[in-house]
Parts: C-alpha cells; sequence; structure tokens
C-alpha cells in the first residue's frame, strides 16, 4: 500500500507528501506537515485532518479491503462507533470494533447477484410489456386516425339531419300554434256566453214580479245580501247592492250590479244546492265563541256590527271557501279540452317526428364516437412511460392486504382500501402523476384527492416502484394520518446490469 | 378550547364566596390573651367576631429569610388536610430565631435576621418591614375568610336544640351563618358535586408594598408579568387537560405551582401558598395605605405615591400554610424556595439535548428509519420517544406485539450510537382483568374510591379505566415496582419514560378530570388533594426508575401535570399547545414563569402539537427550543410528518445549524444545571434575574437570559427578518456567531434571517463549548473543549465549568470537576473549584473576542503539561485571536499568558 496519512484515500495520497509543508486542498493556507492529523483543524476545507474528528467539514476514508471503500464524515472518527467495517474509523480506544468487511463483502456480492438476476429476468419481461404498449399505443392511434375520419362524416350526416329537422319543423310549429289560437278564441267566446247566461238567469231569480226590472224589494228578499248577518236584509243593503238605484233594468244589471253580487249570489245558489252544509260540523268548538269570532272574522270580508255576534253562528259560513268551482270545471271538462289537430297539422307533425328521429340517431352515433374518440385520446395523452412499459398495468388491480385492510392499486386510475372484515371502501386517492425523484420520475406514482381525513387532509397514496418480476403489491404503510405509501414491484423498473458492473468496486 | 367544558369563577361556589368578602372590614382580632411566643415560632389565637369561630395562627421563623404561617381552626370537626411533610417540602424547615421587639395592646414587633415584622392586634394584620420598608403584607385588604368545619342544617327544630346546647356550653356563642346556595352541593353541566362536608375555603389577602410586578403562579398561557384580574377571572390553580388551550387568559392548565415573585428595583420576595386544593388568585394595582405604615416603617422618602399589588388567594379546602420568602436578591428568593421544595437535580446529558417525539412512531422500522434519517442528514438528537399506540391496546408497561416485536433490539440500535428510547405511561390502567397492571391494582385495593366507597371508573384512551391511588406510599411502592425490569418487558436502563394525563385526565369527568368527592388514601377528597396527584405519579415514576438501577443511573422522566416540588423528579412540559406562531411566541413566558418557581427543566412542544406548521414556523421554532431546558419536537397523530430532513433543504440546513448549536452549548447547560441543582436558580430566566435594578426589563418576556453569559431573543414573528434586541447593563454584547458587539443600554436592531438565531455572549463572560457534530450527546463524552473568551470593556472575563461522567449519580459522592476560569491582563487563569474525577477532555482551542491589542505570543504554563508556547492566529473577519490547540486536559491547572 502507498503511505499515507490516516483517512486519505491512494487516490488522494499524492497531496500529502511527508516532509513538505501541506497545502490546504482548497488552497486556503500552507501549514507545517506535523500540523496533519494532529486533531486541529486549520484548513477550511478539512483535508488537514483527514484522519481525526477536528474538522466540520472533513471526510474519512477507509480502505474496506473485502468490501467497498467508503467515505464517512469526519465526525464518525473516534466517537465510539464503528462506522467502516475494518474499523479504522476508531482508533481511540473507545470502542474494539470487528473488521467484517469479507463478511459483507461476500454478502454484497449474493446480493448484487439476486440483483442481476431478478433484473435480468424482470428485463425480459420488460421488454414483453415494452412490445405490448408499443402495440397498444399503434393500434389506439390507428383507431383514433380512424374515428377521425368516420366522425368527419357523421358529422355531416347530422348537421344534415339537424337542418332537415329545422326545415320541416317550421310549418308544424305555425300550424301548431294557429291551432292552439283559434281554441283560445273559441274557449273566450264561450266563457261570454256563458257569463251572459248566468246573468239573466240571475236577474230573472232576482225579478220576483218579472217586470224586467229588479227593485229594492226584491232585493231584500234574497237572504244572502244581509251583508251584516243581522238575519235581514235592510233598505240600505239593498240599495247598496244595486249601486245605490232604486231599481235596474237587466242592461244596467249586467253592466254595474251583477260584478258586485256575483259572488254573493253563487253563494246563493250553493246554499239552496246544499242545505246540508248549515248543521255546525264541529260543536266542541262552539265553546270558544272568541276563537270562533276570530276565524270568522277572517272569513267574512263584509261590515258587521259588533253587537251582532251573539246571534250570529258563525258555521253557517262553512261553505264561503266555495268549493263549486272545481266541480264547474269538471261539468265544463269536455268543453274545455282542446280539439284535435286537424289532419293537415297532424301530417306536419308526423312528418316532423320523422325527421327528429333521425336526427337523434345520427347525433347519438357522433356521440358515441367522440366518446370514444375521447378515452383514445386520453389513454394516448397518458404518460406510461417512456417506452410505454407500464402500460401493461393500466386497467388492472392489484391487492395487498394487511392485519387490517386490503389495499387496492388500480394504477393509473385510484388506490383504495377496505377492512379485512368486510366494510366499505375507502378511496385513498386518484391518479395524480409520476412522482419520482427528478432522476429516476417513473420511480413512484402519485394518488391524490382521496377521501377527507376528520381533521386532517384528504387522502393521498405515493408509490414506490421497484424492480420485481411481476407487478404486484407488496407493501402499505401510513407514515403520517391519511397519508400513505404503497411498495409496488413491477418488470418495468428493471433495467439490464452489464456483468462485470460490480467488479470496479471490489 | 371549548370553555364551557371548565368552570368559571362564578361557576365555582367557593370561588364567588370569596370575591364577595368586602375588603376594609375584617372580622378577625388577635387575641394577644393566648399569645405563646416560642424561640422561633409565636401562636395566638384569631376570633372572627361575627360568628364567634377562632382559628389559631402559627408564625415560624425559618432559616434564610424565611417565615411561615400557619391558620387553622382552633377545633375543627374534624382534621383538615395539610400536605405531609417529605414530598413537596423535603423536610420540616429550619427553624430560625424569632426576638420579640416590641410588645403591647396594640401590635406586637418580632425581628427575623434581618426582617421586622409586626402583628397588629385589632384588625388582624401581619407585615414585614425590611430595610425599613414594608415588603409585604397579610390581611391588610382584611380578606381573611376560613370556613370552618360545620355540620349541615337538617331542620331548623335541630338548628335550634343545637343552639341551645351551644349556648350553655361556650362563652361566646357560635352564631350560624346562613347557607349560601352551593355550600353543600354544587352542580357543573351534568356532574354534581355531593359536598358532604359543606364549605371548606380558605383564603387570604397578601399586599406587596411597593411592587408593581408580580411573577409565578403557573400554569397559564400568560405573559410572564403577570395582570391584574380586576375585568376577569382570577388565576386559576386546578391540574386539567385542556384541549386547544387559549392564549392570555387565566384559565387553568396542566400544572399549579402556587409560587409568586414579586421584584422592584431594591429587592425581591416571594410567597408559597402550601394547598394542594383548587386555587383561585386575583391580583390587582393599589397604593399603600402611607398612614399605616408610616408608624412603623421609613418609606415617606418621596412625597410620591407608593405603587402596591394586592393578591388574594383562596383555596377550596385544607389550611391557610404560607411562606414567606424576603429575598432580598432574587438568587436569594430561589434559594429560600429551593430550600423549602427542593431544586432540580442535574439531569443527565442526554436529557438537555434534542428529543425527536410523535404521535406516533408506528412500529419497529418506523424508529429504525428515522433514527437512520437524522444520520443521513447529519442531524444530532438523543432520544426518540413512543406514544401511547406502542403499548398493547394503551396497556402501559406492554407492546403491540405485531408491531413492538422486539424492544430490546430496537432500543440496542439506538444505544449504539448513544440514543435512548422513552416510553409513555399514563396512570389510567385499562380495565381488563387479564390486565395484570389493572388486575393487581385491583385485588390489593390500590385504585381510587367513588364516595361511596366503589372502584371508581372513567374514559381514558384504552376506555373504561381505573386510576391507582398514588396518594397512598403503599401504591406509589408498589407503581415504583412496576419499573423493574424483570417487570416492564422490554425495558432497560436506556428506556426512559414520560408521564401524561396525569392531572388526572379523565374524559368523561367534570372539566376532563377527577369527580372532586373521589376518595383517596386516608380517606381524603380530591377536593383536599387534586393538584398532588400529578406530582405524586411523578414522584412514583421516579422512584422506580431510581430502583432499577439501585440508584445509579440518573434516569430521564417527563410529566405534564406538576405542583410546588415537581422540580425533583425531572422534566416539566407546556402540554398539548399548537403549531401557530402565538404559541411559539408564548412558549418562552410560559418557560420562564415556571423557571421562576424552581421548574427550571422545562419545555414546550416544539413545532406545536395540534395543527400543521409550516416549514418557517417549524424552523423558528427549532431556533427558540434550542435554546430552552427541554427541547422536544412532538406532534399529533393527525399531523403531517415533520421530522426535519423531510423539509425544504433550506429550512433543513437552518434547523441543522440550530441543533448543533444546542449541541455545542451542552456543557454550558449541563453547567447551568450543577448551579441549579445547587442553588436552585433558574437556567431561563428574565433579564430582571441577572439586571435587577433595571425597570425596563421587568415585564420582558420575548428576551431572556440563559445563564449569566448568553441573551436569546428568537424570532417569533411570522416572515421576520430581524428583531430589536435590548442589551441591557453596562457590558459589551458579542453576536455567538459573528462577534458583532453591542452596547448595553442600547436597543438595536439585528438582522435575523432563516438562518439566525440572535443570541448574544456577554462580555465578561467564558463559555467552554464542543464545536465538534457528533450524532448524540454521549458521542462528545471525550471531545476538546473551545473555549470562548469576550472580554468586557476592562479586557477580563470568568466562566466556570462542570464535569462528571454525565450519567450516574456518582458526582453526589464528589466524583466530579469544578473548573473556573478568569481571564485578567492578558493571562488566562484556569482553576480548580473540585476535582475528584478523571476526564479525557481537552482544551483543543480559546478563541479571545474584544482584544484592545493583539498579542502575538502566548505561552502556556501547564501544571502538568509543563510549558509551551501556542500559536497565535488572528481571525481577521471576526476581529478574534484564537489561540491554537492548548491541548491540556481540561482539568489540568494552566496558566496561558497572552504577549504583545
Amino acid at each position: 500500500t502507498v503511505p499515507r496519512p490516516r483517512g486519505v484515500s491512494i487516490s488522494m495520497a499524492s497531496f500529502y507528501t511527508p516532509g513538505e509543508k501541506f497545502r490546504c486542498l482548497d488552497g486556503s493556507r500552507t501549514i507545517p506537515y506535523e500540523h496533519l492529523n494532529d486533531d486541529y483543524c486549520d484548513c477550511q476545507d478539512g483535508s488537514d485532518e483527514p484522519g481525526t474528528a477536528a474538522c466540520p467539514t472533513g471526510r474519512f476514508h477507509c480502505t474496506n479491503a473485502g468490501y467497498k471503500p467508503g467515505t464517512v464524515k469526519s465526525s464518525r472518527v473516534n466517537d465510539g462507533v464503528c462506522d467502516c467495517c475494518d474499523g479504522t474509523d476508531e482508533y481511540s480506544g473507545l470502542i474494539e470494533c470487528v473488521n467484517n468487511c469479507k463478511e459483507l463483502g461476500k454478502k454484497m456480492r449474493e446480493e448484487q447477484q439476486r440483483v442481476r438476476l431478478l433484473q435480468e429476468q424482470g428485463y425480459k419481461t420488460k421488454l414483453e410489456q415494452i412490445n405490448e404498449g408499443r402495440k397498444k399505443r399503434e393500434e389506439k392511434k390507428a383507431m383514433v386516425e380512424a374515428l377521425e375520419k368516420s366522425k368527419i362524416q357523421l358529422e355531416t350526416l347530422r348537421n344534415e339531419k339537424e337542418a332537415k329537422k329545422q326545415e320541416v319543423e317550421e310549418p308544424e310549429t305555425e300550424a301548431k300554434d294557429k291551432h292552439k289560437q283559434q281554441w283560445e278564441e273559441v274557449k273566450a267566446q264561450r266563457e261570454a256566453q256563458a257569463e251572459n247566461e248566468r246573468i239573466n238567469e240571475a236577474f230573472i231569480k232576482l225579478d220576483a214580479n218579472k217586470d224586467n226590472i229588479v227593485d229594492i224589494a226584491e232585493i231584500m228578499a234574497h237572504s244572502e245580501f244581509d251583508i251584516n248577518s243581522d238575519g235581514e236584509v235592510s233598505v240600505e243593503e239593498a240599495k247598496e247592492h244595486l249601486e245605490d238605484a232604486e231599481q235596474t233594468d237587466p242592461a244596467y244589471f249586467a253592466e254595474k250590479v251583477w260584478p258586485h253580487i256575483k259572488d254573493l249570489f253563487k253563494k246563493e245558489e250553493k246554499e239552496v244546492e246544499d242545505p246540508g252544509a248549515e248543521e255546525p260540523k264541529v260543536p266542541e268548538v262552539m265553546d270558544n265563541p272568541d276563537y270562533d269570532e276570530d276565524e270568522e272574522e277572517e272569513h267574512d270580508e263584509d261590515e258587521h256590527d259588533d253587537e251582532d255576534e251573539g246571534d250570529h253562528d258563525p258555521y253557517t259560513d262553512d261553505h264561503e271557501h266555495p268549493d263549486e268551482l272545481p266541480l264547474e270545471e269538471e261539468n265544463k271538462k269536455g268543453d274545455q279540452e282542446m280539439p284535435e289537430y286537424d289532419e293537415e297539422t297532424k301530417k306536419l307533425i308526423e312528418v316532423a317526428d320523422a325527421a327528429r328521429a333521425e336526427f337523434n340517431e345520427a347525433d347519438s352515433k357522433l356521440k358515441d364516437a367522440e366518446k370514444e374518440l375521447n378515452d383514445l385520446k386520453s389513454y394516448l395523452n397518458g404518460d406510461y412511460g417512456p417506452d410505454e412499459e407500464f402500460s401493461t398495468m393500466k386497467d388492472q388491480c392489484y391487492e395487498y392486504t394487511d392485519r387490517e385492510y386490503t389495499y387496492k392499486l388500480c394504477p393509473f386510475d385510484r388506490a383504495t382500501q377496505r377492512p379485512k372484515g368486510g366494510g366499505s371502501e375507502t378511496r385513498l386517492g386518484s391518479w395524480g402523476h409520476w412522482a419520482g425523484p427528478e432522476t429516476n420520475i417513473y420511480s413512484a406514482q402519485k394518488y391524490e384527492k382521496g377521501q377527507n381525513c376528520w381533521n386532517g387532509p384528504d387522502r393521498s397514496v405515493r408509490v414506490d416502484m421497484t424492480c420485481g418480476l411481476e407487478n404486484m403489491l407488496t407493501n402499505t404503510y401510513e407514515p403520517s394520518r391519511c397519508e400513505y405509501v404503497f411498495e409496488f414491484s413491477t418488470p418495468s423498473l428493471c433495467t439490464p446490469v452489464p456483468a462485470d458492473s460490480t467488479r470496479d468496486e471490489l | 378550547v371549548s370553555r364551557d367544558n371548565f368552570k368559571r369563577c362564578d361557576q365555582s361556589g367557593f370561588c364567588k364566596r370569596h370575591r364577595a368578602v368586602d375588603p376594609g372590614h375584617s372580622p378577625y382580632i388577635s387575641l394577644f390573651d393566648t399569645l405563646d411566643i416560642q424561640p422561633s415560632q409565636i401562636s395566638v389565637e384569631l376570633l372572627n367576631t361575627k360568628n364567634n369561630v377562632r382559628l389559631r395562627l402559627e408564625l415560624f421563623g425559618l432559616q434564610h429569610q424565611t417565615t411561615r404561617i400557619k391558620i387553622n381552626e382552633v377545633n375543627p370537626l374534624k382534621p383538615r388536610y395539610e400536605i405531609p411533610v417529605g414530598d413537596v417540602l423535603n423536610a420540616e424547615p429550619q427553624q430560625d430565631t424569632l426576638t420579640v421587639v416590641e410588645k403591647n395592646d396594640d401590635h406586637i414587633t418580632l425581628s427575623l435576621e434581618k426582617s421586622i415584622i409586626v402583628l397588629n392586634r385589632e384588625p388582624f394584620r401581619i407585615d414585614f418591614i425590611n430595610d425599613d420598608e414594608p415588603t409585604v403584607s397579610i390581611n391588610a385588604q382584611g380578606l381573611l375568610k376560613f370556613e370552618h368545619l360545620r355540620k349541615k342544617k337538617e331542620d331548623s327544630q335541630e338548628k335550634k336544640e343545637e343552639n341551645e346546647e351551644e349556648k350553655a356550653s361556650c362563652a361566646e356563642e357560635e352564631v350560624q351563618e346562613e347557607d349560601e346556595p352551593d355550600m353543600w352541593e354544587e352542580t357543573f353541566k351534568s356532574f354534581h358535586d355531593s359536598k358532604p362536608n359543606g364549605p371548606t375555603s380558605v383564603g387570604l389577602d397578601v399586599s406587596f408594598p411597593g411592587f408593581e410586578h408580580v411573577y409565578g403562579i403557573p400554569e397559564h398561557a400568560e405573559s410572564m408579568a403577570l395582570k391584574s384580574t380586576k375585568s376577569s377571572d382570577p388565576y386559576r390553580l386546578f391540574n386539567l387537560d385542556v384541549f386547544e388551550y387559549e392564549l392570555y387568559n387565566p384559565m387553568a392548565l396542566y400544572g399549579a405551582v402556587p409560587v409568586m415573585l414579586a421584584h422592584n428595583e431594591k429587592r425581591t420576595v416571594g410567597i408559597f401558598w402550601h394547598n394542594a386544593a383548587e386555587t383561585w388568585v386575583d391580583i390587582a394595582s393599589n397604593v399603600a395605605d402611607k398612614t399605616f405604615f408610616s408608624k412603623m416603617a421609613d418609606l415617606v422618602k418621596g412625597s410620591t405615591e407608593l405603587p402596591q399589588t394586592d393578591t388574594h388567594w383562596f383555596s377550596e379546602s385544607g389550611i391557610i400554610d404560607l411562606f414567606i420568602m424576603l429575598g432580598p436578591e432574587p438568587s436569594d428568593v430561589f434559594s429560600q424556595y429551593g430550600q423549602l421544595t427542593g431544586t432540580t437535580p442535574i439531569p443527565p446529558l442526554f436529557g438537555i439535548a434534542y428529543h425527536q417525539c410523535r404521535w406516533n412512531y408506528n412500529d419497529e422500522d418506523d424508529i429504525r428509519n428515522v433514527d437512520a434519517k437524522f444520520d443521513e442528514y447529519d442531524l444530532p438528537m438523543d432520544l426518540l420517544w413512543l406514544d401511547i399506540e406502542h403499548t398493547d391496546g394503551k396497556r402501559y408497561f406492554t407492546w403491540d406485539g405485531s408491531k413492538f416485536s422486539h424492544p430490546d433490539e430496537m432500543v440496542k440500535n439506538l444505544t449504539v450510537k448513544g440514543r435512548k428510547l422513552v416510553t409513555i405511561v399514563d396512570p389510567h390502567l385499562k380495565k381488563d382483568d387479564s390486565y395484570s397492571v389493572y388486575s393487581e391494582a385491583k385485588s390489593q385495593n390500590h385504585l381510587v374510591k367513588n364516595k361511596d366507597g366503589s372502584e371508581y371508573e372513567g374514559w381514558c384512551w384504552p376506555g373504561s379505566s381505573g386510576w391507582p391511588d398514588f396518594l397512598n406510599p403503599e401504591v406509589r411502592k408498589w407503581w415504583a415496582s412496576k419499573f423493574a425490569y424483570s417487570s416492564y418487558a422490554g425495558s432497560s436502563k436506556d428506556l426512559h419514560v414520560w408521564n401524561d394525563m396525569n392531572e388526572p385526565s379523565v374524559f368523561n369527568g367534570p372539566e376532563v378530570t377527577f369527580q372532586k368527592d373521589v376518595l383517596h388514601y386516608g380517606g381524603w377528597e380530591n377536593r383536599d388533594v387534586h393538584n398532588l396527584y400529578g406530582f405524586y405519579v411523578h414522584k412514583a415514576t421516579m422512584d422506580g426508575l431510581l430502583e432499577r438501577t439501585g440508584g445509579e443511573e440518573r434516569p430521564f422522566l417527563l410529566t405534564r401535570a406538576f405542583f410546588a416540588g415537581s422540580q425533583k423528579f425531572g422534566a416539566v412540559w407546556t402540554g398539548d399547545n399548537m403549531a401557530s406562531w402565538d404559541h411559539l411566541k408564548i412558549s418562552n413566558p410560559m418557560i420562564l414563569s415556571l423557571n421562576l418557581v424552581g421548574i427550571t427543566f422545562s419545555g414546550a412542544d416544539v413545532g406545536g402539537f395540534f395543527h400543521n406548521p409550516d416549514a418557517e414556523l417549524v424552523t423558528r421554532w427549532y431556533q427558540a427550543g434550542a435554546f430552552q431546558p427541554f427541547f422536544r419536537a412532538h406532534a399529533h397523530l393527525d399531523t403531517k410528518r415533520r421530522e426535519p430532513h423531510l423539509l425544504p433543504n433550506a429550512n433543513m440546513l437552518a434547523i441543522r445549524d440550530a441543533l448543533q448549536q444546542r449541541y455545542s452549548y451542552l456543557p454550558y447547560w449541563y453547567t447551568l444545571f450543577y448551579w441549579g441543582e445547587r442553588n436552585g436558580g433558574p437556567v431561563m430566566m428574565p433579564l430582571w434575574v441577572e439586571f435587577p435594578k433595571d425597570k425596563s426589563t421587568f415585564s420582558m418576556d420575548d428576551q431572556f437570559m440563559i445563564g449569566k453569559a448568553l441573551l436569546v431573543k428568537p424570532i417569533t414573528e411570522q416572515g421576520s427578518t430581524g428583531t430589536n434586541v435590548y442589551f441591557p447593563g453596562n457590558d459589551l454584547w458579542y453576536d455567538v456567531e459573528s462577534f458583532q458587539t453591542y452596547n448595553g443600554g442600547d436597543t438595536t436592531y439585528v438582522r435575523a434571517g432563516l438562518t439566525k438565531i440572535p443570541v448574544f455572549q456577554r462580555g465578561g463572560t467564558i463559555i467552554p463549548r464542543k464545536m465538534r457534530n457528533r450524532r448524540s450527546s454521549t458521542l462528545m463524552k471525550s471531545d476538546p473543549f473551545t473555549l470562548f473568551i469576550c472580554l468586557n470593556r476592562e479586557g477580563e472575563a470568568t466562566g466556570n465549568l462542570f464535569i462528571d461522567d454525565y450519567h450516574s449519580y456518582n458526582y453526589k459522592n464528589g466524583k466530579y470537576i469544578l473548573k473556573g476560569f478568569n481571564f485578567r491582563k492578558n493571562v488566562l487563569e484556569s482553576v480548580t473549584g473540585h476535582k475528584d474525577y478523571q476526564t479525557d477532555e481537552w482544551i483543543e482551542k480559546i478563541v479571545i473576542s474584544g482584544f484592545q491589542v493583539q498579542p502575538s505570543i502566548a505561552i502556556l504554563k501547564g501544571s502538568v503539561s509543563g510549558q509551551k508556547e501556542l500559536e497565535v492566529n488572528y481571525d481577521i473577519v471576526e476581529d478574534n485571536i484564537i489561540i491554537r490547540k492548548p491541548g491540556v486536559n481540561i482539568a489540568e491547572n494552566f496558566k496561558l499568558i497572552l504577549q504583545p
């Protein structure tokens, strides 16, 4: 061996010449040779103390014969811990180190052999995966091209169908609207007629002496005009109904009187038709006249004197909530329904329906194609490694079960967890991105935005990938709450090892 | 915090009653005809003229300028609780002569060393006079209120008969007071407190004439200088587990030390309210009653008003037992208090190094990886910690077999590199008959009882649990035996312990703790002893850790709950803080307050326990923690991992630098703890302790001293790139990294980018440091020292250093070295204070700052190594002189002579 200060490697030995002054390797200063390894740091770069712990930045070289040579931080020298397998870092007597370099070397070589075999075997699979992946990509690309073409045709067809549809829908809409308008007019006419009939009927009914004049006396004969509910219709009340006139002829009646008495009059009609409603329905409420009064106030909008309260039976007013309107509606239902379209319109609709169906078919075909295209493109946009080697794990899922949970990784899609004993699945994350270090970005994946943790972050998973013979989830753990780490072995990360690559280090 | 879970004063019967006492109308008079004067104590009865109940006052003269005042009922219906001597109090305090100076119908004047004590007859009142100035007054506000034990009035008939009976037998009739609600039972939320003994509270006011600043009574998330409680609740002392505690308020926290210090430019005094029950303290600013004092003291020198701080103390039960420590220097008060309750023993060196904790390191692999990462990134670390998840179902003293199946091997992997493991051992025991610790405790009747005598049951981490009755000495013995290696599988001398949840925390109890009527040893209620429970858990655990090595090795032990005297058993931390800048900021006053009352080995969770700190906050927190006595990073289960190597590189480097600074100063910290054990003083202390006459420092708690030589102003503001530092005294102050100097008396802006901790060495001091970066403090054992000498304006400096084996109790047998270093007139002299220990440690370098004229020759004259000339180098950047490799053993006496 080349004579050199403790802790200096052979390659550096030439910088340390016995008897000569030593120049710090950073050139900062020159010191006597005796100051080398004298356990005092003179050089900023620590180069004067390669064999002691004196310099904070120094490095100690151990030969480690039988194993690989190494350097340890100066702070590891003479600290009572054996860091070099040859034990040369501990010479102060704090600890006796056993030289276990041979043993380690043997283990290392065995391990290297194992790794080499693994890498080689795995690499074979990887090549297959690359083939498969590239083929897959080519196929998908071809499919995209084909689809793009047919998509253009489908678009044209769809647009044609849409134009056609619009063309026939225009007369259809016109005819339908016309029909509807006509119907509205008929309805209005009918309603006016019915109202006139009701006025006539009412007038005839009120005109007790049939002199074609309704006077105050005739009004007073009708109890429904008893506004203050004192049991009789007074002259004033009657006059009020006649809009302060003494009497009315049919024309004045229709114009002035009817609009105001119409509701009262209807009530009267109802009373006659349905006398049973006069009976009290809920006798127990009678005990509470105040309450009744309140109810009454709400319902009866007509004025009345307070003194009249006692005599007044509120329950006769129950049918002031007229149920009859719906009844009337029902009676008239036949008249209310719009008549069928005429034959001409029907024909137009038929034609439009056919055009719509054709359009819908063309449209959905186009959409299907677009979806397929999107799926393909999304695949093609995916990053399955520089040589497509990871593509074979897409659309696959891998499981791993520990003491409590079964974990599932579906690469490029999601990671989940479910309790071993059953129970619902928890989403730990959805595919995010490759997440290895810059030098080896394809060695890890990140799955993000999983279900939120109570009092914590959204769950997420980092998948650490290493070379292995097959795609396999080999371990899972949770270093921080809801931040998972999966270990995954895959041939995709195997690289061929030159047979003698480890030789140099021995 | 969920404030509703904790009582306010108006929800506590006795707090309301004491706060309602009308000041200035004390019903108590001293009955001089009952006066009994002994050489070092006097006793006199106090009569409550409102209800004719008599109390007995005993006043003891104690050594070291200390007085004790005890007040109890003359004839209590049953004994009232007194804390046993030997646990909180080290021993029965040594008495000192009290001399009667004057005695008349109005008052008695006594003298104790340099102090005058005046006992006033009517109203009862005691005043302490030092140097002709009043310093402490007892019952000056007339707030003494002693709720004597009484029988519950069952009905009026019975009461009448009883009264008549008493009338016949007693000359003075005891006047029945009207019961107030809450006297015989009390309800808080859904919890009912049965109060079988009725009202038992005691309260007294203590005034500090001439003092504007009072300190202490931890634990509160509060500034160091205590505030007036006029518009808030009183400060509360009641050990509680408070989730996400709020800052700057008087709510009770995990520990209680009923000790208060008052300080002004002239003197420092202290009081110790020796009571273990729930206690509240009101504080108010006032002006002294000059008319009263003018009769006995010479205070009317100026015409200005004399400020005064009034305090009012009340406890739910027990007796009044008050120690008054009369100073006059801050260091005197520390040693006076240390004489009473003991001092912090020197921790093993690794205990003051860096602790890495998290709830939880999941398994042995996790521990191995964290350990390896610290080495990979060159981050020194001494202890890894395991929280509750390491156990088999929260059964303490056990291991989760699937995650920690080889604890021995795991610990061995750590100890190879000088590291240790800490496991958590909480006092709640899972109710599981197949769990031997519980079943033993149950069968041996060791558990705390309900008021009806049945076994108490509550909820904590393991679910349904029982609690050993640590008040019972037999139970403590039994608990201690659980730490025997044979009993605690996987334990060894390198496994240390952490007591958590020992307030105790009971998830389903009132205020998250025991019911007040739960029963302890001797039939005492939790009401009487509550604040002592955690103290005794801590003590019993320490007993066990001592026993396992036959008292040879110094264990490390941490507790969350504490009381006066807990300093004897190890470290305390400020509990479950939060990852926020406010919590970082308050860690300094909280630890300062603990240091002032003897709990010197204290710290806060670095990084903040709850929530996720950003990288800047973690970095700044490490920098602060590096200059606080107990230095541990900790994090909640729900937080992201935040070990330094996981942070951005710039932050990791800044943290590494902070850690390495801590490790380089370990010899200094260690020496401070030596002095702390000897003299009882704080290691981290307010500026006023060193600069007692500098009024501007009296409420300063964002910068502080570590010992006499280091001034620290940690950055606690987000985004800060510098801070204003106040440099006290007339000294020069040297930046410990750049050696830039600052003048005492100035406030100067100091730049402090992310990597900078503003730390300054005081001119006139010498600090021995170890500058080699090792993986743990244990691996630094034989490393050489560098002496950092910062000269004062006279070109002088002094320092000292304590050295032993750093881990055993042999220093108690004198197996240690105490060195003194003096630099004067260009000569450094190393002298020996004590030497009965061999060490390999030597001096590799001496750095001298503040030289006026640069020397060129250095001659070392060693008492053993002889004379040699040393190389002198001048560092032009730092303006330092560096003496190359003295090479002498640290124990050797030498002179180093510098010549031009």
